[in-house]
């Protein structure tokens, strides 16, 4: 009889009879959408915020400096070549990039005409001439005027936007792709 | 005929004839609690729920957070600041840290009360102390990674600490902190066992615990009323398990919401923080203050490990099938001891910090300054110069030049120049507040450096000058449009004595320090005192460099330089003794 009873309650613990499932499957059903309730709570608060955070800085504005500080006006000398840095700053999250770039000015009266020193050729820094601009890499030259004279250089200089800013003088950077006969704005 | 099947219900046929997930499912919800659902299991589930969330949120943080002393700070401070939904996940991460120290506990006492680690459940046991220990090697980690002054001098108190163990702990600190100081190497190692190495470990463990949990079975209640009373975990017990899930999630919600993790200034090394661990590492902390000397072995290491110990064994000590408490009576004495003992030092640590004044002014003065850089708005951290280097023109010093001020050459013309139109490092500052459009109170602010929070630029913070100070230099600045004289006559003598001639400050500055103090390569301070370092001997060293010795990355020779200037570099060391060398603070 003992074995006959242990044989039955394995055969009822195998089966699962023994346990206590709740009477009415109205409680049983309940309580299942209470859970599935609570678990899609959580899930959405913690989904939304999560979509937020991930996608969101991928859609904010990228913070690049349009105008550049290029220094005070008066102190360009009239007719001269006049060498000036500037840094470029770009906002990437937690950090601001910023770059220093090289630009040649030349000042006739009020006018300015802005160049890029960045060589149109392969992008070495030009310097100063006697009457114009050198490349030091390859030699190619170029007129005050930022006109082609000379030397394997594709184009004439690369001409920057400028604006006055009360005394001080803005310069919106570009770059400019290398090696080409017209002028495509790269960045 | 049946009507025909969903094709939902088809798919998930689909997929259960190939996987058992049915199957699967059932046997975990088919749980067996013995005497029915109670609040009182429900503290296992929720341990299980708040891993996944530090897990989840974690993986968040980790997409902005840089593990890299001098970027990590400025992450922390973006996630935190500046993304959506940043306040939260971090809030979420740091509270929920907290909380599974204090559900991890009640676990552990619960299941030490009710003795339902007996009866083969040994190995469950002391899983789950291993788990309570990574619990708390993730919380230590942890503090570090924002990289604040809490953050770098709460976890150099806690690494000291490993280091007072005799004879393996200056070895241990070492391992632990990468080298033998608290630098961006500790980050990177605490930063690979946070969030690489210990969530693995715990993942595997938990999966281990769950398993013995379910091969053990529920203990269920101590007493034998309802030992007949069996229900499934689901659905009842997986309700109420829900239900504090619910209440743990929107208790971690409002307090990320409206308590935001705090983050404080970044960490300054040389700074003289008061440093205090986070709440769970106050019992050992204050402890530390009971045992001087050799015999802060006992606190450290002793106690500690007695109490582990203790735990390890307890499954193997108490071999009665007695599992109510009322009739184990050591039993609760000695867990009364093992919660009552650190929740006592915990109070006694606050409160002696409460009733002493100045810790309390000096605590309650931190707390401000983190509080307001909580509040403060974020900016980004510079990288590289935000104020460009002019290429080099040549200046014509006019004769009205400006009146030189004292603290411009004691703290900016090693910079800046002795004419203040631009030096080696630094750019020039004639007409910078024009040329910037900077006001008066902008290059104040800027000087001290709270600008450039967290500093990135090169140039340093000058927390050191009074407002006084400041204030007068900033007046002369805005008013400075042409470059001083370099007439030496102009520079005022106590400077001009200690000042370097040009050709060090273009050849050796950089490696030696303006003042020859010394920065990558040796200081120069009082070497002429040396063997084979006469005048004539740096002459010769300065023409040869290997011939004395000296290797990379010293120059072999100076060839740029005349021979003429090396004999005033020479003259000039020959002078840097330690005292006579102007300190740059005065």
């Amino acid at each position: 009889m003992a074995a006959m009873e242990r044989i039955e309650n394995t055969q009822r613990y195998i089966s699962g009879d023994d346990l206590e499932r709740p009477r009415s499957t109205e409680r049983r059903s309940f309580l299942g959408y209470a859970i599935a309730l609570i678990s899609t709570s959580i899930a959405s608060v913690l989904g939304i915020t999560i979509g937020r955070y991930t996608i969101g800085p991928a859609f904010s504005s990228s913070g690049t400096s349009e105008w550049t500080n290029a220094g005070l006006l008066e102190e360009i000398p009239e007719d001269k070549p006049t060498k000036r840095s500037l840094v470029i700053s770009q906002d990437a999250g937690w950090g601001r990039m910023n770059t220093q770039k090289l630009i040649w000015i030349i000042r006739k009266g009020n006018d300015l005409t802005v160049f890029s020193a960045v060589c149109p050729h392969l992008g070495c820094t030009i310097n100063e001439a006697a009457d114009g601009f050198i490349c030091p890499c390859h030699g190619s030259a170029w007129n005050a005027k930022g006109e082609k004279v000379g030397g394997p250089a594709p184009r004439n200089l690369d001409v920057l936007e400028y604006r006055r800013n009360g005394d001080i003088l803005e310069v919106r950077y570009r770059s400019f792709k290398q090696g080409v006969a017209s002028q495509e704005v790269v960045s | 005929m049946t009507p025909a099947k969903s094709l939902g219900l088809r798919i998930y046929d689909w997929i259960d004839e190939r996987s058992g997930i049915t199957h699967i499912m059932r046997s975990l919800t088919d749980e067996r609690i013995r005497g029915g659902a109670s609040w009182a299991y429900v503290f296992g589930s929720s341990l299980v729920f708040l891993f996944i969330l530090q897990a989840i949120t974690g993986i968040c943080l980790a997409l902005y957070f840089v593990p890299s002393a001098d970027h990590a700070h400025a992450s922390v401070a973006y996630i935190q600041k500046a993304v959506p939904g940043g306040q939260l996940l971090r809030g979420l991460h740091q509270y929920g840290s907290s909380l599974m120290v204090i559900l991890v506990v009640i676990h552990m006492a619960q299941t030490f009360l009710f003795g339902a680690y007996k009866g083969k459940r040994e190995l469950l046991w002391i899983l789950g102390i291993l788990l309570f220990i990574l619990i708390l090697g993730f919380a230590f980690t942890g503090c570090l990674l924002p990289w604040d002054q809490a953050a770098y001098f709460g976890t150099k108190v806690g690494t000291s600490i490993v280091g007072e163990v005799p004879l393996i702990g200056e070895i241990m600190q070492r391992i632990l902190l990468g080298g033998s100081e608290l630098t961006t190497l500790t980050l990177s190692r605490f930063f690979m066992l946070h969030a690489f190495l210990f969530p693995f470990s715990i993942g595997l463990l938990i999966l281990f615990h769950i398993y013995l949990f379910r091969r053990a079975g529920a203990a269920g209640p101590f007493h034998h009323n309802h030992e007949h009373k069996v229900e499934p975990f689901y659905p009842n017990q997986l309700f109420l398990d829900a239900t504090f899930i619910l209440v743990v999630f929107i208790v971690l919600v409002v307090l990320a919401e409206f308590w935001p993790a705090e983050l404080g200034p970044m960490a300054d090394p040389t700074s003289d923080y008061l440093a205090r661990p986070a709440w769970y590492f106050l019992p050992l902390f204050q402890l530390l203050k009971y045992f001087p000397g050799q015999l802060v072995l006992i606190p450290a290491v002793v106690l500690p490990g007695v109490a582990i110990g203790f735990l390890f064994l307890l499954p193997f000590m108490d071999r009665s099938s007695e599992r109510n408490p009322v009739r184990r009576p050591a039993a609760v004495f000695l867990l009364s001891l093992l919660l009552a003992s650190p929740i006592g030092l915990i109070a006694l640590s606050k409160y002696q910090d409460r009733s002493n004044s100045e810790v309390r002014g000096t605590l309650e003065k931190q707390q401000e300054v983190s509080d307001s850089f909580l509040r403060a708005a974020f900016h980004p951290q510079e990288i590289g110069r935000s104020i460009p280097i002019d290429p080099p023109q040549i200046s014509h010093p006019t004769e009205r030049a400006s009146t030189p001020l004292k603290i411009y050459f004691a703290n900016c013309a090693n910079c800046h120049g002795a004419t203040a139109a631009g030096g080696p490092m630094g750019p020039s500052l004639v007409k910078i507040a024009k040329r910037r459009d900077l006001s008066r109170e902008a290059l104040g602010t800027w000087i001290q450096g709270h600008m450039r929070e967290p500093v990135a630029d090169s140039m340093p913070s000058f927390k050191q000058l009074t407002n006084e100070e400041i204030a007068e230099l900033s007046d002369w600045l805005v008013t400075l449009d042409s470059p001083l004289s370099s007439k030496p006559e102009a520079i005022p003598v106590a400077v001009r004595d200690g000042e370097p001639p040009e050709a060090y400050v273009a050849a050796c500055a950089f490696c030696h320090g303006s003042r020859g103090e010394g920065n990558i390569g040796p200081s120069l301070i009082g070497i002429s005192a040396m063997p084979n370092r006469t005048p004539e001997d740096l002459l010769r060293l300065l023409k040869n460099s290997r011939a004395y010795g000296l290797k990379d990355p010293m120059p072999k020779s100076f060839p740029k330089i005349t021979d003429k200037d090396k004999g005033a570099i020479v003259r000039w060391i020959g002078r840097l003794t330690a005292e006579k060398n102007p300190s740059p603070a005065n």
